[in-house]
């Protein structure tokens, strides 16, 4: 896969290519700033880009920002963004167009290899990766959206996998259920959250979505 | 000492002309102006007169200077305000306005006396002086002793000489001690009042005050920064080192769970981190500023919170810094002691103030002095603001900050 890389802080920047490398991907540009990432994605048409949300020169969240004008001019952009810190309102705007290819971790994932290299290769191809620290923040609130109020206990376990971008049959091993059940769960919160039938990707990208604003 | 005798005989003696032109104009201005100031010339002519009796009074400062040795510094502050009722108001409520106007009434009772004195002592001292070349010319018959000796015989009239020139010393004296006491009644009035001291000492505080507080919020956000460009960026880069050793380790080796330990250990250490960033200065306050921090703060809350205001204002580092925690120990309170559902923020700006409002539903009760709400108003105390919290038996609890900007 050819990935761009898009971190200020060398130590980190290096230690993303190397670890890239060393699994079998090619890391066709590594920048330290917002419009160097624009142009280098611009140049390469790489399959990914990994984006620190803090980047030079303000060192507020212009990755986040160069990463939704690239979503906005080529949708087919795909972007993991990483962070030393996770807040929700920067994962509704990464998801705030429903199309999927888009993530955000924290960087301590990195280093559960296996973890983000799984996560890299879902946002590569259109699914979604939200880190658990996002979707563990939301389950210290009540609910005030009634579709999400309405979502078993169980349901609402089966959304949050879904928001941190699991397959179906990753769902049935994190929570022990047989693919049907996982199944019908899936089916009850698209029909609780009012959700009908389409494409199913996008179908799950907008669940999630609906869980984040409520 | 002949130079400040003669200052002091020149400011005496100028001090008849200056007292009289004080006194007309004192007259005049309050004849004039109290005239004025039932029709909508007053203000301006209130300002007219106050300019042209600051410069009489510069005037004053300045003569007094000739026996003082250096001039009286002006008291005045700065005029500031829009409008004329704003002007006359910060000019009519400094005390040196009306000391000004005292000096030159008092000036002329002060100066003639005064002036009339010093020319008399002089004059006559002079003439005792240089008796001989005039006293021959006034022959009075009828004069009574001593001065009938001392006009009419030639021994008589260089006494009186002598005792002119021994009397310069004391005339001189006089003229300086007369003068030098006009002088320090003028600066008694004139010069700076406590008044002026008092507002000075209060801005030059303010200002201090308000450069430590910024220079906090500064430093809060450098240490948020240098956190995660330092230690946290470091502890990542270990983690993936680790990582890729860990790859390279034959499956099933004895290490591996060591290493795999170690990895969860620095993931512990970054949560901690996080943690511990986010309670001193919270990423997204920098980055989206106090709108985005309050959105996320009620997005992280138990109740269902609504927040009012322009979301794209921002505002001084410092007052957003304060600001956002305050709402966060409010959200804190509302959820934990008054068993509040939901409760509505408000950030709402003036020319001057920024205004953040916590209104809950909850049971209300909340103790104004604990340790927790104390703590607030401290902080906000330090930017000059102020915090108020109604929160009656049976609620609801009112939390209110101003903090000037």
């Amino acid at each position: 896969m050819r990935i761009v890389i898009a971190e200020d802080l060398l130590l980190l920047r290096d230690g993303m290519v190397r670890l890239l490398t060393d699994t079998g991907h090619t890391v066709v540009a590594a920048v330290d700033n917002a419009p160097a990432l624009l142009a280098a994605v611009t140049e390469h048409r790489p399959d990914l880009s990994i984006v620190d949300v803090r980047l030079p020169p303000g060192f507020r969240d212009e990755g986040l920002r160069a990463a939704l004008t690239l979503r906005a001019t080529d949708p087919d952009t795909k972007v993991l963004i990483v962070s030393q810190y996770v807040e929700r309102a920067y994962a509704v705007e990464l998801l705030a167009d429903g199309r999927g290819g888009v993530g955000y971790l924290l960087k301590d994932r990195v280093t559960a290899l296996d973890d983000f290299l799984d996560a890299v290769e879902r946002v590569a191809n259109g699914g979604t990766a939200l880190d658990p620290e996002v979707v563990r923040q939301l389950f210290t609130r009540n609910s005030h959206n009634h579709g999400v109020d309405g979502l078993t206990p169980r349901e609402r376990e089966v959304l949050g996998l879904m928001a941190q971008g699991l397959s179906n049959a990753a769902i049935c091993t994190t929570l022990v259920l047989a693919p049907v059940s996982v199944e019908k769960h899936i089916t009850n919160i698209f029909a609780k959250l009012d959700l009908p039938p389409a494409d199913d990707a996008n179908r799950r990208v907008r669940a999630v979505l609906t869980y984040l604003n409520h | 000492m002949i130079r400040t005798t003669a200052s002091a005989l020149a400011y005496l003696v100028s001090s008849i002309v200056a007292g009289l032109v004080g006194l007309v104009w004192s007259l005049a201005i309050i004849v004039g102006v109290g005239l004025l100031s039932i029709t909508l010339a007053g203000g301006p002519a209130f300002l007219g007169a106050a300019w042209v009796t600051r410069r009489l009074a510069d005037l004053e400062r300045h003569r007094a200077g000739w026996v003082l040795g250096t001039a009286i510094a002006a008291p005045y502050l700065p005029i500031e305000g829009a409008t004329v009722r704003q002007r006359v108001s910060a000019v009519a409520t400094q005390p040196a306005t009306w000391r000004d106007l005292a000096w030159l009434v008092a000036l002329f009772p002060l100066g003639l006396a005064g002036g009339i004195a010093a020319i008399v002592v002089t004059v006559v001292d002079l003439a005792a002086v240089v008796a001989p070349a005039w006293a021959w010319a006034v022959p009075n018959p009828r004069a009574p002793f001593p001065m009938d000796p001392l006009m009419t015989t030639m021994p008589g009239r260089f006494g009186l000489t002598v005792l002119g020139v021994l009397l310069l010393p004391v005339t001189a004296w006089f003229l300086r001690t007369a003068g030098l006491a006009q002088a320090r009644t003028a600066q008694v009035l004139l010069a700076p009042g406590a008044h002026r001291y008092l507002v000075e000492e209060t801005t030059r505080l303010a200002q201090t005050r308000r450069r430590v507080v910024d220079a906090q919020a500064a430093e809060l956000r450098r240490i948020e920064r240098d956190l995660h460009d330092g230690a946290q960026a470091r502890i990542v880069a270990a983690g993936m080192t680790m990582a890729l050793a860990a790859r390279k380790l034959p499956t099933g080796a004895a290490a591996a769970s060591d290493v795999d330990l170690a990895r969860r250990q620095l993931d512990d250490a970054l949560t901690e981190l996080r943690r511990l960033v986010r309670g001193i200065h919270p990423p997204i306050l920098t980055d989206r500023g106090l709108h985005a921090a309050v959105a996320a703060l009620a997005g992280d809350s138990p109740l269902a919170v609504e927040v009012r205001g322009d979301p794209d204002d921002r505002y001084p580092p410092a007052v957003e810094s304060a600001a956002y925690f305050v709402i966060a120990e409010g959200l804190a309170n509302a959820g934990k002691h008054a068993d509040a559902r939901s409760c509505v923020v408000t950030l709402a700006r003036t020319a001057d103030t920024v205004t953040v409002t916590l209104a809950d539903d909850g049971q209300g009760g909340a103790d104004p002095s604990g340790s927790g709400l104390d703590g607030l108003r401290r902080r906000v105390e330090a930017l000059d603001g102020q915090l108020t919290i109604t929160s009656p038996p049976g609620g609801p609890t009112v939390l209110s900050a101003e903090l000037p900007h």
